[in-house]
């Protein structure tokens, strides 16, 4: 795979220096952040092709963070013309770019931040539609963000087909999420040795630790290299997926559970049926109310956690873009897909959720093991595909059969 | 309300978006969460308000005009545009200040802001310069300028939001005197250092050779030997008899700096602190009983290369140099700076971005390192530990500025809501507000890296530590009337007396100033002195502060300047009354501070023994920061019972390098 980075082999440490390829140039630049996350991650960073669809407020953040951070290429689709609300958080737009294509008006902007990374206009949303698996590979990282659950879908599908690392994102006022399916995803984490031996073994329904190394550190100290892995399902899987035992059964921690959870699978839901965003009418808060009561049901929440007053609150937020909740959620998706480049750290499994009304911000495994075996009718033409409710997506090479993952309980 | 304004009015409301725009914030520092603060500050339309152009239509322009105030007194280098994303390559060497302006302003055209290339401790930077802000931000990198911002704004009773930054690390907190914890509540991490006779007998770790080469070897050969180190103490482990005879060995390495420019030069130092040094330190058998002997080297012993491969060398700073080549760096640094000492610098000291000083710096350590079987590094490497650098990564800044401005929001949320409570208060009915937490419901923020369960925890604000030495002091204004054209009105330190005494109550105290004590009852040589003589005048940002002498003294005064009104004396505000001051709290146990003695003051041929901060910028201090340590512990072990998300679990784990 001339393009990703996924399948790189592990084994290296942050702290060997090691050229890799890297100029003395992209030494002096990337100074900083390569004393956090080593040369070879910097390298790693440096090969990866991303693609980000949308470029609203969320998307300028993640265009930003990753454009700085020196990957070796950013492909933005976003057709939708500029309007005049884009320019409150959109700061890569001006006055005189209303009315035209968001990405094609923001794209020198981007590319003056950092000219060794190529940023691009990837098309039309349209066509992206009806792209297939082929497409997807090209990219190391695909990035969606700001769009209805179908569209979610679609992208989500040819990034797993391809085998490729799919995040989704949306902000709504002080609210958001971040869902990640990264297929199967093998990473490291160094961390100070404790007198507790790390074994190999699972440690949860998708998390397992798959070697151990360790190194002494100039300063007496011992580090420790735990190499692990995650294994993921697609956002149609997880948007139905229930919350994982250790949650269910701890009232305190079910208790816990935001009511934004249910809201935003309610939200998916009015998408999917209305194709536009709830209105402030009556009607639709009904319609809204009652999808969100469903939701937080199916999800086995305690009663009171539904209330009005976060009802009315996160209804009033939907669709609203405000850049200081674009900045973070935006700067921590891109954070993840920084980690995932170069294999290292806990990426996120596989839902967060982003409440800045009461700031918290909790992360959530909706886990349910996907169809082991490749639909012959996909033959790898999602783009053909309609009724994606009903599609199965084909489990990717080194996943853990469900049947195994099944068995860790 | 322009159409821009939209996503914030919908999501934040239309009066706090008002309340924002019409404010005036003030924003320290313009680097790796200053540049994302001011971006995120510019695009919610903070102190966007209309300012009415000065003088139109004789109407003066207001007092309280809205706008963003950033100051930063530091210049773009290119390792700061892997984040600092205002600045591009061609604005290198440039103030961030300044450039970081030109870049937002057109994010909205609608902003006022002031750009001020200055450091924070200037002087013009007073009590009533930060009491005209509606709210201040931290977006500092170094201690020392945290706690004077931290300070200032208590003087000033203004809403601080603080902030910081390592590697993944992240966190934000508000700060208001007499609501919350102030920065000082807690005692701060000092800075790291190392007994002396770790440093130049017994070296383990390759820190300690690099602290040898940075804080000994080079001072001593290039430096004014008053210049101070702070990163090697004596402490009561040290060997007394040991610590003359490096006293001694300095001296003859100085005699050493005469041979500067000869030919003999690099033979002379490396042969004095490579063999001779070394052959003495083993002669010490006891030394030796329980580490590895050092192995001593001679410069007539190892190969030579020639000068231009020695030049080549130094710029491969990715791989670890043999000792031959660490060699050929030597001799190439140590003629390098012996052109710059000949040509006229007085004194060269270490800079991590002087690349001569890093040479020398690298090579030496790494001979000592060689000499007592530490292992060499690379110059890359060297230089972190070398210039304390701390990685620093665009999103932990763009998460931690969020987080600021959320605060920020919150705090603003709590503004008005107080002061819909006034009214509500002046008019006939009292309506009990019991969701007004303080701060608009801020809270103690950290971002939690590595955890499978939570992206942030959050902690209630803690309420002010009564014993601080830093926020449970009463401040108040001092006014001193200006001198008339004949020179006369000089307010005298007598006169200041007298008011403490006849207007405010006061019987027995003492009065200081940063400068130490100039007045108790035992010592009236100042009496007369004109308090501008003292240092108090208007216009300072130095505080005089009141210690009360009594058996069960009252809290100290803690006063700052200001000229009084044309028609006004010398005086204190009049709500200042002794009788009503709070009781001084018992101060708490000391500070017990990891293992040094940081007071022990005593000089070694110029190598200080002083633990104290640095000030100066571009020597230590970089990255963008430096998370609160003692904090995020904090966090981590005492949650509190009410607030359900301050468990961690062990992945979530806060680790930080002392």
């Amino acid at each position: 795979m001339s393009n990703g980075n996924t399948d790189a082999t592990n084994g290296d440490t942050a702290t060997e220096t090691q050229t890799n390829g890297l100029s003395a140039d992209d030494f002096a630049l990337y100074d900083r952040q390569i004393r956090l996350w080593g040369a070879k991650a910097q390298e790693q960073i440096r090969n990866a092709n991303v693609l980000l669809v949308s470029l609203r407020a969320l998307g300028t953040e993640i265009a930003k963070n990753l454009t700085l951070a020196g990957i070796r290429s950013l492909t933005i689709i976003d057709d939708e013309p500029v309007v005049e609300e884009d320019l409150g958080a959109g700061y890569f737009l001006r006055d005189a770019d209303v009315g035209k294509p968001r990405a094609e008006a923001a794209i020198p902007r981007i590319q003056d931040l950092n000219p060794r990374v190529t940023v691009t206009s990837g098309g039309s949303l349209a066509e992206l539609m009806s792209k297939d698996q082929n497409y997807y590979a090209a990219y190391s990282v695909i990035v969606a963000c700001d769009h209805d659950f179908t569209t979610l879908n679609v992208i989500n599908t040819g990034a797993r087909v391809a085998q490729r690392p799919f995040y989704a994102a949306s902000i709504h006022g002080m609210y958001g999420f971040v869902f990640a399916d990264l297929v199967s995803h093998e990473y490291v984490i160094e961390r100070e040795q404790s007198n507790m031996p790390t074994t190999i073994k699972p440690e949860s329904l998708t998390r397992s630790v798959t070697s151990t190394s360790s190194k002494k550190e100039p300063t007496g100290k011992t580090t420790e290299i735990v190499q692990k892995r995650e294994i993921y399902c697609p956002l149609l899987l997880a948007n139905s997926s229930p919350l994982p035992k250790e949650i269910l059964s701890n009232r305190r921690k079910l208790k816990a559970v935001p009511a934004l959870l249910p809201c935003i699978r309610a939200l998916f839901d009015f998408q999917r049926t209305f194709a536009r965003l709830p209105d402030h009418t009556p009607q639709d808060a009904a319609l809204f109310i009652s999808l969100a009561k469903n939701k937080a049901g199916e999800l086995q929440l305690p009663q009171d956690t539904l209330t009005g007053d976060f009802i009315k609150s996160f209804m009033q937020n939907i669709g609203a873009e405000i850049i200081t909740t674009a900045a973070f959620v935006g700067g921590r998706l891109s954070e993840d897909v920084l980690n995932v480049l170069g294999q290292r750290e806990q990426p996120i499994q596989n839902f967060a959720l982003f409440d800045f009304e009461t700031l918290v911000s909790p992360i959530y495994c909706l886990y349910s093991p996907p169809p082991e075996l490749v639909m012959p009718a996909l033959n790898g033409h999602v783009g053909l595909l309609n009724g994606l409710n009903t599609v199965a997506v084909p489990i990717a090479e080194g996943v853990v059969p469900a049947a195994e993952v099944l068995e860790l309980e | 309300m322009q159409r821009r304004d939209r996503g914030t009015v919908q999501a934040v409301g239309a009066p706090l978006t008002v309340r924002v725009k019409n404010s005036r914030v003030l924003l320290i520092g313009a680097g790796g969460i200053g540049c994302e603060l001011l971006k995120n500050l510019v695009c919610c339309g903070f102190g966007s308000g209309y300012i009415p152009p000065n003088g139109a239509n004789g109407i003066p322009s207001p007092k309280h005009t809205p706008g963003i105030t950033v100051i930063d007194l530091d210049t773009i280098d290119l390792s700061n545009l892997n984040r600092q994303f205002l600045f591009r390559k061609q604005h290198i060497k440039k103030p961030k200040a300044l450039v970081a302006k030109e870049t937002a302003l057109p994010f909205n055209p609608a902003v006022n802001i002031d750009a001020q290339h200055a450091s924070i401790f200037d002087p013009q930077y007073t009590v009533a310069f930060f009491r005209s802000f509606d709210i201040v931000f931290n977006a500092l990198d170094n201690l020392a300028a945290r706690r004077h911002v931290n300070r200032m704004c208590l003087a000033a009773d203004v809403p601080l939001i603080e902030s910081g930054t390592t590697g993944f690390n992240g966190q934000a907190q508000a700060i208001q005197k007499g609501v919350t914890e102030c920065y000082d509540c807690n005692p701060k991490p000092v800075q790291k250092s190392f007994p002396i006779c770790t440093i130049r007998s017994t070296p383990s770790q390759p820190i300690h050779c690099i602290v040898w080469a940075k804080s000994y070897l080079l001072p001593e050969l290039f430096g004014t030997s008053e210049e101070e180190a702070n990163d090697m103490v004596e402490t009561e482990g040290d060997d007394q008899e040991e610590v003359k005879k490096l006293r001694a060995e300095a001296q003859a390495l100085k005699k050493i700096r005469g041979l500067m420019g000869t030919s003999e030069f690099a033979k002379a130092v490396f042969d004095k602190v490579f063999y001779e040094d070394i052959e003495r330190l083993k002669s010490m058998e006891e030394m030796w009983q329980t580490r590895k002997k050092p192995v001593s080297i001679q410069f007539d012993t190892i190969d030579k290369l020639s000068a231009a491969e020695g030049a080549a060398l130094a710029s491969q700073d990715q791989q670890s140099w043999t000792l031959v080549e660490n060699l050929a760096v030597f001799c190439h640094s140590l003629a390098t700076l012996t052109g710059r000492a000949q040509a006229g610098e007085s004194s060269i000291d270490f800079d991590k971005d002087d690349k001569d000083t890093l040479d020398f710096v690298t090579s030496a350590s790494n001979l000592r390192s060689h000499v007592f079987g530490v292992l060499l590094h690379s110059e890359w490497e060297v230089k972190q530990m070398a210039g304390n650098i701390i990685p620093a990564i665009a999103t932990s800044n763009a998460l931690t500025a969020s987080l600021s401005v959320m605060l920020g929001f919150k705090v603003f949320r709590g503004m008005l809501a107080a002061e819909s409570e006034t009214a509500t208060t002046n008019g006939h009915t009292m309506v009990m507000k019991p969701n007004n937490p303080p701060l608009g419901g801020s809270k103690f923020i950290f971002l939690n890296p590595r955890s499978t369960e939570r992206i942030i925890t959050t902690q209630n604000l803690a309420r002010p530590n009564p014993a601080c030495p830093v926020c449970s002091p009463v401040y108040a204004e001092l006014h001193i009337p200006p001198v008339d054209a004949d020179g006369n009105g000089m307010s005298t330190l007598q006169d200041l007396v007298g008011i403490l005494i006849g207007n405010n109550d006061y019987a027995h105290f003492t009065i200081s100033t940063e400068a130490g004590v100039i007045y108790d009852e035992d010592m009236t040589d100042n009496y007369s002195s004109p308090l501008a003589e003292l240092g108090i005048e208007p216009g300072s940002s130095g505080f005089v502060t009141i210690t009360d002498d009594d058996e069960d003294p009252r809290a100290d005064l803690v006063l700052s300047v200001t000229a009084a009104p044309a028609d006004g004396g010398l005086s204190i505000e009049s709500h200042i009354s002794y009788g009503k001051l709070p009781l001084k709290p018992v101060p708490a146990a000391p500070p017990t501070e990891s293992g040094t003695a940081p007071d022990v003051k005593s000089a070694m041929n110029g190598i200080a023994l002083l633990n104290r901060e640095k000030r100066k910028r571009g020597a230590g201090d970089d990255g963008d920061d430096e998370v609160d340590a003692a904090a995020a512990k904090r966090a981590k072990a005492a949650p509190t019972a009410s607030d359900a998300v301050v468990t961690i679990d062990d992945d979530g784990a806060i680790l930080l390098d002392d």
